[in-house]
This record gives structure tokens, C-alpha cells and sequence, in this order.
């Protein structure tokens, strides 16, 4: 198992600016109302301050009063008007670059190296589909545009209250440093602890995942008891790291709320004493106490916005870590002149150093169709994916019409030859839909002679919507075996001219396979099958077997060949079926 | 660092919950942990006054100290401001470490409850309900109980702020108490019809993210076929559809929501002008000191957070109904299997199982197999013999009913594994003997039966490899050859085994079915299968057909003699 790349820091930001500069117009427009907005909210407090004056100094009549209040109503609406289009521009563009962020990382998963899918393991992938879109989304839907507009205002107040009196505002810059430093502190230790947070919240549901799923064993083996207990102990480390995070935050809230009010303190004990002093007004000194109470608001979202945005960078690395993943498929595409398969010296090794294939030979003519059996670990599983062109050998080469697999385009692959597994997966769509990705020009009596190839046209035409039902996990449930038709069905659509079948059908009930093995020898006429075979009956059919063993083919021949050279194969047939001979 | 003292979780026993509704359910939290709700919305009190009363402070001092020309004054009142600073940050600090608690105890409590229910009654419940819903409802649905249980100190806290903030402003000026007083609660009644349409389009945005969040995982499922053989731009075009649907959804939710933001400046905007209007006539009047208009507007201004606060707890305690409901729904759930009242002492030793309906018979010490037109015959009847359904009229012990014992000492002595079994994360020695100690001798053999020991050495760790979840890191036949070692070591009297080796090799599969007599020798076995190669090592093969034993013989006669087992055997005899 490798893991899938986490982008770099500076990956990371690169391609936050790219975002930035590609929306540029949009986020100008919007921080733009946004200042408009903020400026207009700055005015009450300007008015407060000038009627104090007034007021004090016995010059305030209804007059002024009536002025001074429309002026602050005013100031109101337009801090109204503005606010509600820049947060609905803010949250339109938000959808816009989210949209694009999911759909952009969508497109790199679907480009994912074939090697790279077959060997990370969907997992981790399923996670950040899931999990990191979102949490992604708070980021990009509120924490940013949150944060961007309360930078927007404490800056602008910032400014307002120097041009009102800088000497009065230097008081409020006090609870600069307590800010600080207290939230530099808090961020470093507090945001791998909701890391630590958000993991144990996957590993509960995991546990409650695998409960549920698994409720007939956990019956079955009297495992209820031990489930609880996973769950509580789950439940535990959770809480061990929601008792950290809070204790980080007991730590560094009094810090900042003591900050808040020092600043308040300081600028209400110092403007008082300039407006005693005849130095500043007292409708100045009062402006500029209310901007400082007005102001920690801002600060406040500033600072706590800053781990959600720290987590949703971490996120962010995760999406687009998986477009830093190049396929280095080297693709020259020269179309191979005829479709023999050859397998010359292969050598493989998942670890360097242990090779699990030892120099294998092969000569596979088209048309032919050759089982491979062997004990499991073998090496049978491996040689079918190099058969197939997921990965080039270590050493040697498979070619096809001497042109090697491994460097061909995956167009062009998928026209020669095609791996099927045990997975057998239904998407989410229609039936058609499902069989239609392996043809995408497929036309409907395409997909439904597809469907009558593998002897399934009659149970998809008896669906309720016939080819259009809707299948997948939010649609209609339909049987393993016949799901397992449905990708026969689209190999038959893909049609390429050699089909690898690893373990295609050892995960069904015995009795379902033997029908689908028919049914596919039946459609594939014609075609050059390589089968990794669990069941003899498999070998039997076949024009050659090959028993591979520690990663060498050690017997290769007709059925009847292998049986008179009284070897493994010869063996094995005899233990599966000793009596048949008597019996037929 | 300060903290008040927090009980651990989890809890012990999360105890047994009020079912009757929703409501009910979240009222039976609440009496759990009335002690840390009561002293959070204490510490929301003081926290929402130390902020409300700052303001009369600040009035305070510009009118006693400032424009009366006191600097003690002045610094009398600026130290006030310090101290409710002080009280506010103690005040808000706790409030929040137990709201944190408050949050915690009603969303753990919940988890708990559902995690126990779904451990004894999972059957039961992945009948009604998908897996995926549960899972749902542990990750998400019991966080929004817990987030009505967060936001209520705050709420009253709020509630009991405005009402002293009015009654500060009545006492100074009718007028401008009244008009606070009734003010604020007009202003929540004009800002909730607001929030409809919001909730609309957040739900319509929920449901398409939903199918999106469906899509992607169900590409990435699938992504080694669509890598295989095409269709990513197929895949890639449906996901856009329905981002770009989730996208425009998003859109709808920009107006309302903005529309709620900016309501909540602009209400109460109007209410300070008001205020700032009669005020500043009062001082011109003479009943008024321009400090007390600034402290009026900052009373004023201030009591945007209590609505806020109103506004969020009318979310939350919705969104905390709907999370209890769907709580309740799965505990409503009950298990299959009911358990039987006063039981019967298992046995010491049983010398048959029987079952009448089918007429199956099964001797102590046998290893039999049982072989059936269809799998699902299979399970119907391996599912009476362990109990699985409610029914098992028919099967008996030695001739005692299978139900007049309890369930649990039925599972601990009869053993079914049923055809996939699943394997749970964990280290893999304990995965494999989930029930303790047994010897590495009897380890070993049991994974030499199950010929599995080479799943091990391909493992980092061996036996204390870690298992990753469901299993997923083996191979099928891996997994399979794994719980067949877990149900071998389980020492069962009667082990009844569902097409144990339908995912190995042929190879294996002869290995497997060779060593599982020797292994199972002295003990009862019963063996679901139609594979020839584990066939041949039985005892005695029991013929199933239609829901009865026709044939019961070795399989070498039946083969030799029934053309109709034959087929069977031989995927219908075109071999």
C-alpha cells in the first residue's frame, strides 16, 4: 500500500493564488461592498461622539438631532444594502470556486495512474472524496469569506480611528501583543488536536460502520459485548481529544477576552484624560472607545477562524495532492501489427529485492484461451495484471504485436485487452449508463444485444424502467450474479480482443459462477482469455494451462497433455474430481 | 489554566432513554445533566450582563469622570471596566468548557445508546434501516442533539440579558425601556420568517450535496473499472451535472442567507436610531447625560448578540429534534432472535441434532455436509439450526425444542458462519480469538486446518498485524481462509460452516477440506457446499430438496448412483 501525495505548502498556496487570480474581477467586486459596507457601519459611532460633543458643550437642538439621526439611518440602510450583496456575491463566488475545487480534484482521481489505483487502494481516495470535500466546503462557503471580511473591517476601523484622533487610538493597540502571541501559542499546539479530533470521529464510525455491516457476525460470534466496548473506547479517545482542544481554548480565551476589555480600559482611562486636558473632544475620545469595542469583534473572528482555515488548508493539501500524481505511462503510439500476446523473461518485485516472478516465458496466440492455476501467492494474480498492461515488468517485456503494454496509451489499451476482477462494481445510473462507460457511442440495440450476449436481457427488461432503471446504491438493489453480468455485458461492448479474467467469478456462489462461465465462454468466442483460475473446471475448458508456482510457469500445456505428464496439474485434477471419469 | 472539574466519559451506562418522541428523548438528556446545564447557563448570565453592563461603565465615566472633570472618577470607572472585563472572560471561559461538556454528554450519551443497540440488535436494524443511515445518525444526526444542549446557557443567558438591560433603560427613561423591552422580541419575530426560506434551500442544498458525496464515493468505488476499461468522461460529466446542481442550489441559499445577516444588522440599526432619537431629545430636554446616551446605544447595539443567540438556538433545537427522532428510530428497532424466559441448562453432552421439518439428523461427532438446489435453501435452514430466526419450531436437542435454551449459551455451543463472513478491525491474534486466550499451539493448528499461514507470513507483525477496517487490506480468499480460523478456534460443539472455501484456490481449497476432519475430529460439523473437493472428505452428504432430505449417503455412492446430484455437482452435467 503507498499512500497517495499530500501537496506541499507551497503547492498549496500556488494554487490558492492561481484560484485568486483567475477570480479576480469577481473578488475585487466583492471586497469592494464589502469596504462599502464597512465604512457605512463605521458611522453611528461617528454620530454618537458628535452629538456627545454637542451635547456637552450645550449645542445640541432638535434641529441637529433630526440631521444626525437620518444621517445614521442612512448610514444603517446602506450598511444593509451592502452587506446583504457582498455576502450574496461572497457566498454565489464561494459555490463558484468550491464547485470548481471538487470538480477539478474529481478530474484528477479519474486520471489517476492505472498502476497507482490498483496499488493504493480506494480508501484513502474515499476519504478525501468524502471527508476533505467536506470540510473543505466550511472553508471556502463561510471561514474565508468570514475572515476576509473581518480583516476588511478591523482594518477600516483601524483607519477610521487614526483619522479621528491617532493619538487616542494609540491606546487601543495594548491588547495588540496579549492577541498575539496568546494565539500563536494556541494555533501551534491546538490545531493538531483537532486534527487528532476529526480522525477519532472517522474511527467511530468506522466501528459503527462495521457493527452495522457486519451485525450477523458480530451475532454469530457473540462479539456485541466487545463491539460496545470498541465503541466506548472510541468514544474515549474522542473525548481525551475533545478535553485537549478545550483545555488549549481555556488557555487562550481568557487571554483574549482580557485583551478585549484591557483595550477598552485603556483607551476609555486615556481619552478621558486628553478630553480632561482640553486635548481631544470628548465626542472624539468617545468615537474612538466605541470603534475599540467595535473593533474586538473583527479581531475575535480573525482569530478564531484561524484553525478552521489551518484545517482546511490540510484539506486542501489532500485534494489537490492527488493532481501532483503524474501518469508516467510513456506513450508512443505505435498500433501493434497483429495481436499475439508474448511474455519474454518477465521479472517483478512489489519490494525491491523480492522478485515474485522469476523470468517467465509466454507465447499467448489470439483466439486461444489459456488458464492459469496455482497455489495462492503464486504469482498467478500478478502475471495478469503485466498480461493486462497495468504495469511493466521489472525486467523483460509483454507485448503485444511487439509493441509492450505497459507504454501503450490507455485508449489504445483498452481496445486490446482488458483486466476483469472479482470487483464487480455497479455505479450509481441507469443500466444502460452502467454498460454504456465502456462505449460511450453505444447506441440502445448496442447495450441490449450486450445484455442478451450474457443472458441478462430478460431480468433488466422485467426492471421497472427496463435498460433505464436506476441501479447503484440509491437505486435498485439487484443480485451479486447479476451484477456480475452486467460487466460481462460491458466487455462486451468494449471489445477488446483479449480479456483477463482474475478470479472474475470465485467470489459468487459456486453454482451462480458456473453459469456466468458459460454464458462467457459462450459471448467470447473468438477472443484470446487469459483466466487466473480458482476452479478447475475452468482449466478443463481451456485450450492450455499454465501452473505457475513461486513465480515460475513449472507445467504448460492441453488439459489432457498435463494429465498424461502425471504431473501438479495431473494431481490436482484427480483430487477435484476422481470419480469423474467413471461416471461420464 | 483553570478549569472547573468534568466528569469522564464515556459513560458507564448510558442508562435507558424516554422513547416516546423526540422531544421526550431530549428532555430525559436534560434531566441527566440538569447539573452542569444549571451551572452553564449561570456562567451564560453573568458572561451576557459583565458584556451588557460594561456599557453602563463606559456612560458612567464619560459623564461622572469626563464631563463632570473627575479624573478619580474617571479611573474609578475605567477600573470597573477592567473588572467586568475580568468577570466576562471567567465567566464566558466556563460557560464555554461547559458547553463543551453540555454538548459532549448528550452527544456521547447518544452514541452510546445507539452503539450498544446496534451491537445486540444490528440484524434487526439493517433490516429497516441502511447502514449507511446509521452510520449517519453516529456521525452526524447525534452532534445536532448535542448542539441544542450547547447553545442553551447562551440563550437564557441572552434572555436574562435583555430583560436587565430593559429594566436598566426603564429605570432611567420609560420611554426607552419600553421600547427596548418590547423591541427586541418584535425584531426576533420579524427575523424569524427570514429564516424559512433559508431552511428550504439549505435542505435542498443538503439533499444534492448528499447525492454528490454519493456520486464521488461510488466513482472512487469504482474507479479501478473505470480505469480498466473507460468511462471516466462519462463519470466525469455525471459529477459536474450534479455539482453544478449543487452549486446552483447554493446559489438559492446566497439571497436568504444574506438576507438573514444583513436582517440582523439592520433591525436592530433601527432600533439604535430610535433610541439615539429619544435620547438625544431627552438630553437636550435635560433628563438625560450624554454618557447615558452612550451607554443606551451601546445597550442597544449590544442586544444584536442575544438576538443572534435566539436565532441559533431556534435552529439548533430544531435541528436537535429531528437528530433525536432519528436516534429513536433506530432504538425503536428490536432484535430478531427473542430471548427465551427461563431457560433450560445446556446440556453436558447432545448426541443428536435434529431437525424435524427437514428431516436433517445430525449425530455427535460427524462431519456432514449438506448440499441444496439453491444457496438460499442453504441459509434457510443453517439459520434455523442456529437460531437465527424466531422460528426454529422442529429443531431440537436430543429432542428438547432448540429454543427452550437460552440464546446465548446457543451461540457460545452452536456456531454458523455464514457465507461472507466479516472480519472487524483490530490486531489480528485478537480478531481471530475474540473470546481470549488460546494456546499459540492450538493457534497454529487451527490456521495450519484453514491453511492459512501463509496469509501470516505475508503480513508485517504476523499475529500482531493490525487489521484495517472490514478486512479490506486481504484478499477475498484471504478474508475467507481468516474467519474460517476464527470460527475453528471458537471450539464450538456443533460448527456449521456456509461455502467455507468459495474464494480460494482449487489447490487450496483440496488442502482445506483434507485438514478440517482431522481438526474437527471428536466435534460435530456441518458443511454447506457443493464443491466436489470438500464433498469428498465427508462423512455423509444430506440431499436437500424442496426443504426436505432426500438422499443421505457418501458422496462417492450418491455421485456414483443419482445423475441428478451429478449435475448438481457438476454445473449441470456439461462437463
Amino acid at each position: 500500500m503507498s499512500a497517495l501525495p499530500i501537496a506541499d505548502f507551497h503547492v498549496v498556496r500556488a494554487h490558492a493564488r492561481k484560484k485568486a487570480r483567475e477570480h479576480r474581477g469577481m473578488l475585487l467586486v466583492m471586497l469592494s461592498l464589502y469596504s462599502l459596507a464597512a465604512i457605512a457601519g463605521l458611522v453611528a459611532p461617528l454620530i454618537i461622539g458628535k452629538i456627545t460633543t454637542l451635547a456637552t458643550t450645550h449645542r445640541l437642538h432638535d434641529h441637529e438631532i433630526t440631521v444626525l439621526v437620518t444621517q445614521m439611518l442612512a448610514a444603517s440602510l446602506l450598511y444593509t444594502l451592502f452587506s446583504f450583496l457582498a455576502r450574496r456575491r461572497s457566498y454565489i463566488l464561494g459555490e463558484k470556486i468550491f464547485a470548481e475545487l471538487r470538480e477539478e480534484f474529481l478530474h484528477s482521481v479519474l486520471a489517476l495512474p492505472l498502476v497507482e489505483v490498483e496499488r493504493a487502494g480506494t480508501g484513502d481516495l474515499l476519504s478525501r472524496t468524502t471527508n476533505d470535500i467536506e470540510a473543505l466546503a466550511r472553508t471556502v462557503r463561510f471561514a474565508v469569506p468570514e475572515w476576509l471580511v473581518a480583516i476588511i473591517q478591523a482594518v477600516l476601523t483601524l483607519v477610521a480611528m487614526v483619522l479621528v484622533s491617532p493619538i487616542v487610538s494609540l491606546a487601543g493597540l495594548v491588547s495588540l501583543p496579549v492577541l498575539f502571541f496568546s494565539t500563536r501559542y494556541y494555533l501551534k499546539y491546538a490545531t493538531p488536536g483537532y486534527l487528532r479530533e476529526r480522525a477519532s470521529y472517522a474511527t467511530l464510525s468506522g466501528t459503527v460502520a462495521e457493527t452495522t455491516e457486519g451485525a450477523r457476525t458480530v451475532d454469530a460470534h457473540r462479539l456485541a459485548e466487545r463491539q460496545k466496548k470498541r465503541v466506548d473506547g472510541n468514544l474515549r479517545e474522542s473525548f481525551y481529544s475533545e478535553m485537549y482542544t478545550l483545555l488549549m481554548r481555556m488557555n487562550w480565551f481568557p487571554a483574549v477576552e482580557s485583551a478585549f476589555s484591557l483595550s477598552v480600559a485603556a483607551t476609555l482611562g486615556w481619552g478621558g484624560w486628553l478630553a480632561l486636558n482640553h486635548d481631544v473632544s470628548i465626542g472624539a475620545a468617545t468615537t474612538i472607545v466605541l470603534y475599540v469595542v467595535q473593533i474586538n469583534d473583527p479581531l475575535d473572528r480573525i482569530i478564531a477562524w484561524l484553525d478552521e482555515l489551518q484545517m482546511g488548508q490540510s484539506s486542501f493539501a489532500r485534494l489537490i495532492g492527488v493532481s501532483v500524481v503524474k501518469d508516467e505511462r510513456p506513450t508512443f503510439s505505435v498500433e501493434p501489427h497483429n495481436e499475439v500476446i508474448t511474455v519474454r523473461d518477465v521479472r517483478y518485485a512489489y519490494r525491491e529485492g523480492y522478485d515474485v516472478l522469476h523470468g517467465v516465458d509466454l507465447v499467448i496466440t489470439p483466439g486461444e484461451r489459456l488458464a492459469i492455476v496455482g497455489p495462492s501467492g503464486a504469482g498467478k494474480s500478478t502475471l495478469g495484471r503485466l498480461i493486462a498492461g497495468i504495469d511493466a515488468p521489472r525486467t523483460g517485456a509483454v507485448m503485444v504485436g511487439n509493441v509492450p503494454l505497459a507504454a501503450m496509451p490507455l485508449d489504445m489499451l483498452r481496445r486490446h485487452v482488458a483486466l476483469v476482477t472479482q470487483e464487480h462494481h455497479i455505479f450509481i445510473g441507469t443500466v444502460r449508463e452502467n454498460l454504456a462507460l465502456a462505449r460511450p457511442s453505444a447506441t440502445l440495440p448496442d447495450v441490449e444485444a450486450a445484455l442478451e450476449a450474457v443472458d441478462a436481457i430478460d431480468w433488466v427488461r422485467a426492471l421497472p424502467d427496463g435498460v433505464n432503471t436506476e441501479l447503484g446504491t440509491t437505486g435498485f438493489a439487484i443480485t451479486p450474479a447479476q451484477a456480475q453480468q452486467l460487466a460481462l455485458a460491458r466487455l462486451v461492448l468494449a471489445d477488446p480482443h483479449t480479456l483477463v479474467l482474475d478470479e472474475a467469478t470465485a467470489l459468487l456462489d459456486p453454482r451462480a459462477a458456473r453459469h456466468l462461465e458459460r454464458s462467457l465462454s459462450a459471448v467470447l468466442q473468438g477472443r484470446t482469455v487469459v483466466a487466473i483460475a480458482h476452479r478447475l473446471h475452468t482449466a478443463h475448458d481451456a485450450d492450455r494451462v499454465a501452473v505457475v508456482m513461486d513465480g515460475t510457469i513449472v507445467e504448460l500445456g492441453g488439459h489432457d497433455e498435463l494429465l498424461a505428464k502425471n504431473g501438479e496439474y495431473a494431481a490436482l485434477w484427480r483430487s477435484w474430481r476422481n470419480e469423474t471419469t467413471s461416471a461420464s | 489554566m483553570f478549569t472547573l472539574p468534568y466528569r469522564e466519559l464515556p459513560l458507564a451506562d448510558p442508562g435507558t432513554p424516554d422513547a416516546t418522541s423526540g422531544s421526550g428523548y431530549l428532555r430525559w438528556l436534560a434531566k441527566k445533566q440538569w447539573k452542569t446545564l444549571s451551572a452553564a447557563v449561570l456562567f451564560g448570565v453573568g458572561w451576557m450582563l459583565a458584556q451588557a453592563l460594561l456599557w453602563s461603565a463606559i456612560g458612567e465615566a464619560i459623564d461622572t469622570g469626563i464631563n463632570n472633570h473627575h479624573p478619580s472618577r474617571l479611573l474609578f470607572w475605567v477600573l470597573i471596566v477592567l473588572v467586568l472585563g475580568i468577570v466576562q472572560a471567567i465567566c464566558g471561559t466556563l460557560r464555554h468548557q461547559l458547553s463543551v461538556e453540555n454538548w459532549m454528554y448528550a452527544t456521547y450519551r447518544s452514541v452510546q445508546l445507539v452503539g450498544r443497540h446496534v451491537a445486540l440488535a444490528g440484524l434487526a436494524v439493517t433490516d429497516d434501516i441502511p447502514a449507511g443511515d446509521v452510520v449517519n445518525t453516529v456521525a452526524a444526526d447525534v452532534m445536532r442533539v448535542g448542539g441544542a444542549f450547547d447553545v442553551i446557557a447562551r440563550f437564557i443567558g441572552a434572555i436574562v440579558a435583555w430583560i436587565v438591560v430593559s429594566f436598566i433603560l426603564l429605570s432611567t427613561s420609560v420611554t426607552l425601556g419600553l421600547v427596548v423591552l418590547l423591541g427586541v422580541p418584535f425584531l426576533a419575530l420579524f427575523t424569524a420568517p427570514l429564516m424559512k426560506p433559508l431552511h428550504a434551500s439549505q435542505a435542498a442544498q443538503r439533499e444534492a450535496a448528499g447525492r454528490l458525496a454519493a456520486l464521488g464515493a461510488d466513482t472512487v468505488a469504482g474507479l479501478r473499472i473505470l480505469r480498466g476499461i473507460g468511462g471516466e468522461s462519462v463519470f466525469f460529466d455525471n459529477y459536474r451535472v450534479q455539482s453544478q446542481r449543487v452549486r446552483f442550489a447554493g446559489n438559492r441559499i446566497a439571497a436568504p442567507q444574506a438576507g438573514l445577516e444583513s436582517g440582523q444588522i439592520l433591525l436592530p440599526a433601527l432600533l439604535v436610531a430610535v433610541v439615539t432619537y429619544i435620547g438625544a431629545r431627552d438630553i437636550v430636554a435635560g433628563t438625560l447625560q450624554p454618557g447615558q446616551l452612550v451607554a443606551f446605544f451601546g445597550y442597544t447595539s449590544f442586544l444584536t448578540t442575544p438576538l443572534r443567540t435566539a436565532i441559533e438556538w431556534v435552529i439548533s433545537s430544531t435541528r436537535a429534534l429531528v437528530g433525536a427522532r432519528k436516534v429513536l428510530a433506530i432504538l425503536a428497532i428490536t432484535p430478531l432472535v427473542h430471548e427465551t424466559k427461563n431457560p433450560r441448562v445446556w446440556p453436558e453432552h447432545i448426541s443428536v441434532y435434529a431437525d424435524e421439518v427437514s428431516g436433517l439428523r445430525i449425530e455427535h461427532g460427524s462431519f456432514i455436509a449438506l448440499v441444496t438446489e439453491t444457496p438460499t435453501e442453504a441459509t434457510q435452514l443453517t439459520d434455523r439450526l442456529g437460531r437465527f430466526v424466531n422460528d426454529v419450531h422442529g429443531v431440537t436437542l436430543d429432542g428438547v425444542p432448540l429454543d427452550a435454551y437460552s440464546l446465548d449459551d446457543t451461540r457460545q455451543h452452536i456456531l454458523v458462519s455464514e457465507i461472507e463472513p466479516r472480519l472487524f478491525s483490530g490486531i489480528l491474534r485478537d480478531e481471530l480469538m475474540p473470546h481470549g486466550v488460546s494456546s499459540l499451539e492450538a493457534m497454529n493448528e487451527a490456521l495450519e486446518a484453514a491453511s492459512a499461514l501463509d496469509v501470516l507470513d505475508a503480513l508485517d507483525g504476523g499475529l500482531d498485524a493490525i487489521v484495517e477496517e472490514r478486512g479490506r487490506s486481504f484478499s477475498g480468499g484471504q478474508r475467507q481462509r481468516l474467519a474460517l480460523v476464527r470460527a475453528l478456534l471458537s471450539k464450538a460443539d456443533l460448527l456449521v460452516l456456509v461455502e467455507p472455501t468459495s474464494a480460494v484456490d482449487a489447490h487450496t481449497e483440496g488442502r482445506i477440506a483434507e485438514r478440517l476432519r482431522n481438526y474437527r475430529s471428536g466435534r460435530t460439523t456441518l458443511v454447506a457446499t457443493t464443491s466436489p473437493l470438500v464433498l469428498e472428505h465427508v462423512d455423509t452428504v444430506a440431499v436437500v430438496r424442496e426443504g426436505r432430505v432426500v438422499a443421505s449417503n457418501t458422496h462417492e455412492a450418491l455421485f456414483r448412483e443419482q445423475s441428478w446430484y451429478r449435475n448438481l455437482i457438476l454445473r449441470g452435467g456439461d462437463a
